[in-house]
């Protein structure tokens, strides 16, 4: 997958990770890693600052905990905000994919109502 | 090796003491955790690994400072706006006062007195409106990953805007002050003063609040853009 490409949708691809429940960064990592088969190997040192700017935008709360490796952890989850951003992402991305999925199959794009 | 890397990660964000902390904290949590799953190889070896594929620390320190500088641009606006409804309600307290127990301006102060007051009401509105127009520049839209030039222009022009608001509610807590000299000037000193100095009291650590949170801000955006320089 083109690195740029990732770049341009990572707030959707860690509010997805974070949609199966709280998280810690090195999680949400994996999470990616695994949801997308491999594909998606985010650059581990970007997601942080992305989990940060989440959270300063009320999309994501966090909360330190200690991890039995007796090291403080800090924990991430969706707010009911992060949950309906990532809702109109998903619905943005799915008629963006449909229309290129149109385009490059030389089918007419399917109309939609938004 | 983690604890060095991470320390000068956090280094470079020494400009926010709490923000250096928790990333310090967060990235040598997160380089322990990939060491300790990564079985393949000796623990230094790992170690260096790990760190390699967390990238160079600077550039990520710029990345937590752009996000950290658009969430405290947000409380500034607003905390601004805040201040300026306190400043107001500090105001129409002591002027209630002054009705309820109708005291009177001196005959002799009076001229100085008006002119002061109409000073005072313009460079109030002057920051209502200065304030309110920061606000409204950071209030809305996500904070961007890059430090941008269009970014850096939006952050210029709330960071006018709000010296323009402090310059106002200055100008108006001096103008206030001078009308409650003028107010308290030939009476004997009683407990009818404490609603006068005590709102006088609030307007000017309103001010300096405002003052000292924008100094900040300014600290805060200069040393992120020189880390994204």
């Amino acid at each position: 997958m083109e690195g740029e490409m990732l770049k341009g949708h990572l707030d959707m691809i860690v509010l997805a990770a974070l949609a199966a429940g709280p998280a810690h960064g090195y999680a949400v990592i994996e999470e990616v890693k695994r949801r997308s088969g491999q594909r998606f190997d985010l650059p581990e040192g970007t997601v942080y600052p992305v989990l940060h700017r989440l959270e300063q935008a009320g999309l994501l709360v966090s909360r330190w905990v200690t991890a039995e490796s007796g090291r403080r952890r800090r924990i991430y989850a969706l707010t009911k905000r992060g949950g309906s951003e990532l809702a109109g992402q998903r619905e943005v991305w799915e008629q963006f994919s449909a229309a290129i999925d149109g385009l490059l199959g030389g089918a007419r794009p399917r109309r939609t109502s938004a | 090796m983690i604890s060095a890397y991470a320390e000068s990660l956090a280094a470079s964000l020494s400009f926010d003491r709490s923000l250096a902390r928790r990333v310090r904290q967060e990235i040598e949590d997160h380089l322990q955790e990939v060491v300790a799953a990564d079985a393949t190889s000796d623990p230094l070896d790992a170690q260096r690994r790990a760190i390699a594929n967390f990238g160079d620390p600077r550039v990520i320190a710029a990345q937590f400072a752009i996000a950290s500088l658009g969430g405290q641009t947000r409380k500034v606006g607003a905390t601004i706006v805040l201040v300026i409804a306190g400043v107001f309600l500090a105001m129409a307290t002591r002027l209630t006062w002054y009705d309820l127990t109708q005291w009177a301006v001196c005959e002799a102060t009076r001229p100085l007195g008006e002119t002061l007051g109409l000073i005072d009401r313009a460079a109030f509105c002057f920051a209502v409106l200065s304030g309110c127009a920061g606000w409204a520049c950071v209030g809305r839209g996500r904070t961007p990953i890059a430090f941008d030039p269009s970014y850096h222009r939006r952050l210029r022009r709330f960071l006018l805007l709000c010296t323009l608001a402090a310059g106002g509610l200055v100008a108006s807590v001096v103008c206030d002050a001078l009308l409650t000299v003028l107010r308290l000037s030939g009476w004997e000193f009683s407990v009818a003063f404490l609603v006068p100095l005590l709102s006088m009291a609030l307007e000017i650590a309103c001010a300096s609040l405002v003052v000292i949170h924008i100094r900040d801000i300014a600290r805060r955006t200069a040393s992120t853009a020189a880390l994204t320089g």
